[in-house]
């Protein structure tokens, strides 16, 4: 058994028909009423009908691009990973270590090389020559050295002729 | 364009800047210093501070007196200079100047006497000692800095 409301809306919908239809129409006070406000109705559902059918479309297009887009990009920077991570494998990585590790040793070979030991530093003072007057100091000896810590060159020599305390006078 | 000529004007004058600071004159300080061991002794002189511990370390004496000294500015590299005490002299003579410091020959004199003359390249940044004869009880030595 129907209620008033759905028989409304199959009239509305003109889904209603035969004995039932003349029926529901019978019982409708003011008929006129009635057939005007299911015009509107009908009116109403047809514009719905035609808006909302156009924006699902073009909301449904819209996302298909976006989505169709989105799975092209990641296709590609897959693409380019993938190129990538094969040219860098194991067996690569292992020959490039390798081979800088020698050309370290190479150049620090020859470096070490090129350094003579006992060359003087060009950071340091350096004594060229020193001479004590053998007829003074006949038993004067002479050596240099270079302290490290704050890179002082001193030029040592014993031997020279020792001298009273007055001899220390400004 | 006026961005451009304020950045060529100011590497012009940094270059210049750091030219003229390559070529600033510099002061070689020179001295006769006596170390010798006493019981309260005087504090080092400021131009031996850097080396204070060591001239401690290698000669084992508490004070170091300056008994004659100079500064000397050089310009040319070429000067020569006396620092000088009563009886000892330091004669300094600057034969040019290389990328590093000085090339300098020194004569110490007792009186008029030649104790020691030798040839040396002095580094800027490394000073140079020399060790005297002894006096009394205590050691003269010899110091050049470039300051």
């Amino acid at each position: 058994m129907k209620t008033f409301e759905e028989k409304w809306t199959a009239w509305l919908d003109d889904q209603l028909s035969g004995k039932e239809l003349v029926d529901f129409e019978a019982s409708l006070p003011d008929k006129a009423a009635a057939e005007a406000e299911k015009r509107d109705a009908q009116k109403l559902g047809a514009l719905l009908k035609e808006q909302l059918g156009a924006q699902a479309m073009s909301n449904e297009e819209f996302f298909s691009h976006q989505l169709r887009e989105r799975i092209g990009r990641e296709t590609a920077s897959q693409d380019r990973y993938g190129e990538r991570s094969t040219w860098w494998t194991v067996r690569r990585l292992v020959w490039s270590g390798a081979a800088s590790l020698a050309v370290f040793v190479i150049c620090a070979v020859f470096v070490l090389r090129d350094k003579n030991p006992g060359e003087q530093s060009q950071y340091l003072t350096q004594i060229l020559n020193a001479r004590v007057d053998p007829a003074v100091s006949p038993n004067a000896t002479i050596s240099m050295f270079e302290t490290k810590e704050d890179k002082v060159t001193v030029l040592w020599v014993e031997g020279l002729q020792s001298l009273p305390a007055d001899y220390a006078a400004k | 364009m006026r961005n451009c000529a304020f950045f060529v004007a100011a590497s012009l004058a940094l270059a210049i800047s750091a030219v003229d600071s390559i070529n600033a004159a510099e002061t070689v300080w020179s001295g006769l210093v006596m170390a010798e061991n006493v019981s309260r002794p005087a504090p080092i002189p400021a131009e031996l501070t850097r080396i204070e511990e060591t001239l401690k370390e290698l000669f084992g004496y508490n004070q170091f007196q300056v008994i004659g000294q100079s500064r000397k500015t050089l310009k040319t590299g070429e000067e020569d200079w006396l620092a000088s005490s009563k009886y000892f002299a330091l004669h300094v003579d600057a034969r040019g100047e290389t990328e590093a410091g000085y090339v300098l020959n020194l004569k110490l004199f007792k009186e008029q006497e030649l104790l020691l003359e030798m040839d040396t390249k002095l580094n800027k940044r490394s000073p140079l000692v020399i060790k005297g004869p002894q006096v009394g009880g205590g050691q003269l030595l010899l110091v050049l800095v470039v300051q």
